[in-house]
């Protein structure tokens, strides 16, 4: 096929972070300068960002087989692209205090993201494993980046090990889907699929593996036993990373993979999903019960918050694609806030993260204005009302209750209470007196800061569609999926 | 259904089974009736007739590893190039045009690695400080 | 006539600013506290002059939709009619005049009992002003329930002003407590009356009641049996009177003020807003006079064995607003409504001149301990002799006159002729126990030295309330005739004038029988409370009859012992197991995150075949 113009712009957001990552590396190879990589790459995310704008006009567009650009692939890139936005001033922050070679995070962090981009815009499976490798190798790096660091390293190797083996898993079911169905394309496997023919165990069995592989990606139960120990040990921006980016880009993939092939209509794949969703539910709450330990208790919050978003994908209906775009946005905003501030209180000291819920003690009568972000974001992810979080839950709950998937609903209405009481008991730390010893603080002007006035905005945002969420509504309502391609 | 097989191949089935049989014979025969030496320096490691010295499990610096992997990298990638070659009429401008962004982002990483000091055997610290000393 | 919700706005700006600025100084609050007041009184007396000039129709004032919920839309609104006018007048007049004495008790009050705010008190009081005007002017009947608890509230924050005290904190918890069994009821009426003419408009209801319901009807009975629950806990009638001897632990001008001009009538009030529905419940409204019967000789008897002077004041206040519900109970309402502004001139001007004896006698309340006051407290004496004739309904000359035997005459004209005896039983009680009062207090040994008070806050309250007392405050009729059902009895009748010198004659025996027991040497007196029968039955209506005792037997203890029982609180350790149960299955899901690599690849493995076997028998 010809590569045209209206082609090359919808490429626009990848080849611009391509670029960049280009860019950066002949930068450090001609001399390191820390602000100016970050700068580069600060600079390159924003030109991605504002090429959406001209990718919009030429959309829906498919480029290869391969790639497919429409509104819905705009979304996600768009709130890829934030997020990362988000975590690469937040690594500046926290890069500031390492005492090694600050400026390869940059070039690992925009693989990663061109990686991203590449995922939710793929519509075959081939592309779907290049976007997913993308993503997750260069994670591996950025999550032991502060090697030094003997937790650090931990995570790294830990997810390493264990990607490699959900990425088998990956390919043997994509292997089985070939051997049956003969194609690759989302819309070939649909094709042969609703034709009936593909019924027998092979299919089931291939598309139980993928599951299988993106859901060990999404950390859910069962597959979710390493999420804690990667958050903790992993840098504060990163673990922001792996809980945003990654999550937003595999779980777009298997949105767009569930909606352009539904697989088998009400069968058996159907139960197995929402059981995976309530014990994800239920396991990621439970264990986060007496967690002393924020970035772990962020971890099981995400494997919560993932579970509750499986809900869309059990209930695969109109209403779906909305409720993935608005709770992903909610659940992306707050969550990036929350590590932002763990960032911020860890940035200046050296050694492991300031992880435990005892560094926060009395964070209040330090830095009222940061606590105030925190409690939010705690605020948010507990859903409560005027919160972001809150938008998003309500959002799971009624296409729970519209499909009548009553145990889910009943998963979530338990996830909630239970939360409730871990995210409280961080926020009550926040307000306790302030301990003689032990104290981790951000640095006295944080706010103006690029991480602490991200932050800010985050909080901001939080708030804002928490209390107008109609733009977002709309926006996302805008973000249709083109199945039929 | 397999009875049937057996019954269509005999011969191969035959065939093999006489395979089987013969190096069973060979090997057990040679055993049972050959001589057998013992000696001290039939134990030890034979090694091109020069004697083994110290241990085999030596421990090599990193770089090994590093020039090893960086090899493999841009071997891989090179393959990609064959794919082009034997298609560069058809492939045209726009494949020439793709392919020398790709050797050029390939070059670019090359030159990266080579001014980080990836590829220098011996950081130019160390060189540095060894030949102060002498 | 659109002034009308200032005179609301002004005691409710005052409260915020004392509220707000806590710290101000004495002379500022109480310009505050008793400028607001008469900035109000100022506004009543233009709204008054603007009814009573005009053509006297009602007049409804909607502020702004307070409450729309589907179909139930209720209007914040003010309803002016004769009752409201006369209510309003009422409040705001003798309200204004217990704030100005006010700000001179309270001052001298200061330098006895240190510790206490000034501010708060005026805050306090501008507050209930404001409740007690949102109960009179309310035109829907979620208004007067707020007005309702609002005063309530107000009447136990400032019955426990003195809080250091713990026993005057135990009185306003009683206080709070008893009134709340009957707001209870007020509000199963008012949802009766809801669910009936889904609206709480009073004059809807009240148009509508004759069409909806037939008279005696069981609903109609409920309803009205449901209002007057509310009323008898507001205004201390049977049963649930104990509450106000007790609630004297306040600031005298708050006795004043609400325990015996405004609050405790807005029972009466009530049931006199209402009144439709109550014609519509013969059986309702009998007992509402049986009720006052009852009432007015448990609190005369007991008024009889006090020797705490505001106790006294506290049963004839009880017993006379049982003269209000037995007006009511025979059908005269405008007798009723008459007798509530006379008593509100007379039972202020009593409260407020105790309060003056007793700052003179340095917080000295027992009346056996002062004696021969008449010489040095020459104003308050006069207060307490025209006062105490107006309660005593001592003829001609007296306010108290003209309002009560139009009450006794009433209730023989109507033909309840016991209602009438109780009545008139009543009276002679009423003046044996009021100069009895002021024999002690005024007359014979002198028991303390005493300190005459001075300066205008001081006089003038008790001066204005003297004259009212007397047959000026008579003079004054409320303007009634379009609000309640008028009597078409002919007035002066010879029996009516029969009655009247019988109930005179009543009243001067009282007051003669009370002179030869309590002048001189109460020799008599002594010697009967000296018998053990005597001191036995002195002790039972010194305890008013011992209500406490039996509500304590009744109702405290058997609460107590529930409460006892539940103290392990069955349910919430039920509610318990779930926390419980999640912290069990943390544990062992918490096990399963040992941090090691090859466990987490098994159980990814182990998740993985148990899914595919699911997939695949599925």
């Amino acid at each position: 096929m010809n590569l045209t113009t209206s082609h090359l712009i919808a490429l626009l957001p990848l080849l611009i972070v391509g670029t960049t990552v280009i860019v950066v590396m002949l930068g450090v190879a001609w001399r390191r300068h820390h602000v100016a990589s970050a700068t580069v790459t600060v600079i390159g995310l924003n030109l991605a960002l504002l090429s959406l704008l001209a990718v919009l006009n030429v959309t829906p567009l498919e480029v290869t087989p391969l790639i497919v650009v429409d509104k819905y692939a705009v979304l996600y890139m768009a709130l890829i692209l934030v997020a990362s936005l988000a975590c690469s001033t937040l690594a500046h922050a926290y890069l500031e205090g390492l005492d090694d070679q600050r400026e390869e995070f940059y070039m690992l962090l925009l693989c990663a993201t061109m990686g991203g981009l590449l995922l939710v815009s793929s519509q075959h499976l081939a592309s779907l494993f290049i976007g997913l490798e993308l993503l997750s190798v260069p994670i591996y790096g950025m999550a032991a980046y502060t090697y030094r660091d003997r937790t650090s390293l931990e995570a790294g190797i830990k997810y390493m090990v264990l990607s490699a083996m959900a990425s088998a898993f990956l390919l043997f079911g994509m292997a089985l889907l070939y051997a049956e169905a003969g194609t690759l394309s989302f819309s070939g496997l649909s094709a042969r699929m609703s034709g009936g023919e593909l019924s027998s165990a092979w299919t089931l069995m291939g598309v139980g593996m993928m599951v299988i592989g993106l859901g060990f990606k999404l950390s859910l139960a069962p597959f979710h036993l390493w999420t804690p120990d990667v958050y903790e040990g992993a840098p504060a921006p990163v673990s922001a990373f792996l809980a945003t980016v990654s999550k937003i880009a595999v779980f777009a993939v298997l949105l767009r993979f569930f909606m352009t092939a539904p697989a088998t209509g009400d069968g058996w794949l159907h139960t197995v999903i929402a059981i995976i969703a309530f014990l994800s539910m239920l396991v990621g709450n439970l264990l986060a019960l007496t967690q002393n330990n924020l970035k772990r208790l962020l971890g099981y919050s995400s494997i919560a918050h993932l579970g509750y978003l499986l809900t869309v994908i059990v209930a695969s209906d109109g209403l779906a694609i909305e409720t993935a775009g608005i709770y992903l946005i909610t659940y992306v905003a707050t969550t990036l806030g929350a590590f932002g501030v763990v960032t911020l209180v860890s940035s200046p000291y050296q050694g492991p993260d300031a992880g435990q819920l005892y560094h926060y003690r009395g964070l209040f009568w330090r830095r009222p204005y940061l606590t105030a972000v925190l409690t939010l974001m705690m605020l948010s992810l507990a859903g409560i009302p005027l919160t972001a979080g809150f938008i998003g839950k309500f959002y799971a709950l009624a296409i729970g209750v519209e499909s009548s998937l009553w145990w889910l609903v009943a998963g979530i209405v338990i996830g909630s209470a239970l939360g409730l009481y871990y995210y409280l008991r961080v926020m009550v730390t926040l307000y306790l007196h302030e301990p003689g010893e032990s104290r981790r603080d951000a640095t006295a002007n944080w706010g103006q800061r690029s991480g602490g006035v991200m932050v800010l905005l985050l909080a901001l945002a939080v708030l804002v569609i928490g209390i107008y969420p109609q733009p977002i509504i709309s926006l996302v309502r805008s973000a249709t999926l083109i199945t039929a391609g | 259904m397999i009875v049937e097989q057996v019954a269509q191949h005999w011969a191969i089935t035959l065939f093999v089974l006489a395979v089987f049989g013969l190096c069973a014979f060979m090997i057990g025969a040679a055993s049972l009736l050959g001589g057998r030496a013992w000696g001290h320096k039939k134990d030890t490691p034979y090694e091109s007739g020069i004697v083994p010295a110290g241990d085999a499990h030596q421990r090599f610096s990193v770089k090994f590893y590093l020039v090893a992997m960086l090899f493999v990298i841009f071997d891989v990638e090179a393959l990609y190039l064959f794919a082009w070659a034997v298609s560069v009429r058809e492939s045209g401008w726009a494949g020439f045009v793709e392919a020398s962004i790709f050797i050029i982002v390939l070059l670019v990483g090359l030159v990266y690695l080579n001014r980080i000091g990836a590829l220098t055997w011996a950081p130019r610290k160390r060189i540095k400080r060894e030949t102060e000393k002498t | 006539m659109n002034l009308l919700f200032l005179i609301a706005v002004f005691p409710l700006l005052g409260a915020l600013a004392l509220a707000f600025f806590r710290r101000m100084p004495v002379n500022l609050a109480a310009l505050v506290g008793v400028g607001s007041m008469g900035l109000a009184a100022l506004t009543t007396a233009w709204v008054d002059i603007a009814f009573l000039t005009g053509d006297q129709t009602p007049f409804v004032q909607t502020l702004w939709t307070w409450v729309a919920v589907g179909t139930f839309t209720e209007d914040f609104a003010l309803y002016l009619d004769g009752l409201t006018v006369t209510m309003i007048s009422v409040v705001v007049g003798v309200g204004f005049l217990i704030h100005l004495f006010a700000s001179w008790y309270m001052r001298e009050d200061l330098k006895e009992q240190t510790g206490y705010l000034y501010t708060r008190f005026f805050c306090y009081m501008n507050l209930f002003v404001f409740s007690m005007l949102l109960l009179v002017l309310g035109d829907n009947l979620l208004l007067i329930y707020l007005g309702w608890e609002g005063v309530g509230l107000c009447s136990y924050l400032l019955i426990g002003y003195y809080y250091r005290v713990p026993a005057n904190a135990w009185a306003a918890f009683k206080a709070f407590i008893i009134t709340r069994v009957g707001d209870v009821f007020l509000a199963i009426g008012m949802f009766i009356l809801f669910a009936t003419f889904h609206t709480l408009d009073v004059q809807e209801i009240l148009s509508r009641a004759p069409d909806m319901w037939q008279r005696g009807d069981l609903m109609v009975e409920l309803a009205a049996l449901m209002l007057l629950g509310g009323a008898v806990g507001k205004s201390a009638q049977l049963p649930l009177q104990t509450w106000l001897a007790d609630a004297m632990a306040g600031p005298t001008p708050v006795s004043a003020l609400i325990h015996a001009a405004t609050m405790v009538t807005a029972g009466v009030y009530l049931i006199a807003r209402t009144h439709t529905i109550f014609e519509l419940a013969p059986f309702t409204l009998g007992l509402v006079g049986i009720i006052g019967a009852i009432t007015l000789l448990v609190a005369g008897f007991a008024a009889l064995a006090q020797t705490d002077i505001k106790r006294v004041l506290a049963y004839s206040t009880m017993s006379q607003i049982a003269y209000m519900f037995l007006a009511l109970g025979v059908g005269a309402w405008d007798a009723a409504i008459f007798h509530l502004m006379i008593h509100a001139f007379f039972k202020a001007l009593l409260f407020l001149a105790s309060g003056s004896v007793i700052i003179a006698c340095h917080h000295e309340q027992n009346i056996f301990k002062m004696g021969g006051l008449s010489r040095t407290l020459k104003l308050p004496y006069a207060c307490f002799v025209v006062g105490g004739a107006a309660l005593a309904a001592l003829p001609l000359v007296t306010a108290g006159f003209y309002s009560k035997d139009e009450i006794l005459w009433l209730a023989f004209a109507n033909g309840h002729t016991v209602l009438w005896v109780a009545g008139l039983f009543g009276a002679f009680m009423t003046s044996l126990y009021t100069f009895r009062m002021i024999f002690i207090v005024f007359h014979g040994k002198e028991n303390t030295h005493a300190h005459p008070a001075r300066g205008i806050a001081h006089h003038l309250p008790l001066i204005v309330l003297l004259v009212l007392s007397t047959f000026v405050g008579a003079l004054i009729h409320p303007p009634l005739g379009n609000v309640l059902p008028t009597e078409d009895l002919v007035e002066g009748s010879t029996m009516q004038y029969v009655l009247e010198v019988l109930s005179a004659i009543v009243a001067i025996v009282g007051v003669g029988i009370a002179a030869g027991l309590f002048l001189g040497k109460r020799r008599l007196v002594n010697a009967a409370v000296g018998t053990p029968t005597g001191m036995r039955l002195w002790h039972f209506f010194h305890n008013a009859w011992g209500f406490d005792w039996l509500y304590d037997k009744v109702f405290v203890k058997p609460y107590l012992g529930l409460a006892w029982l539940h103290r392990v609180d069955w349910v919430n350790a039920l509610v318990n197991l779930v926390p419980g149960l999640a912290r069990v299955l943390h544990w062992g899901l918490a096990t399963t995150q040992n941090g090691r690599l090859r466990w987490y690849a098994g159980s990814i493995s182990v998740g993985a075949t148990v899914l595919l076997v699911l997939l695949v028998l599925g």
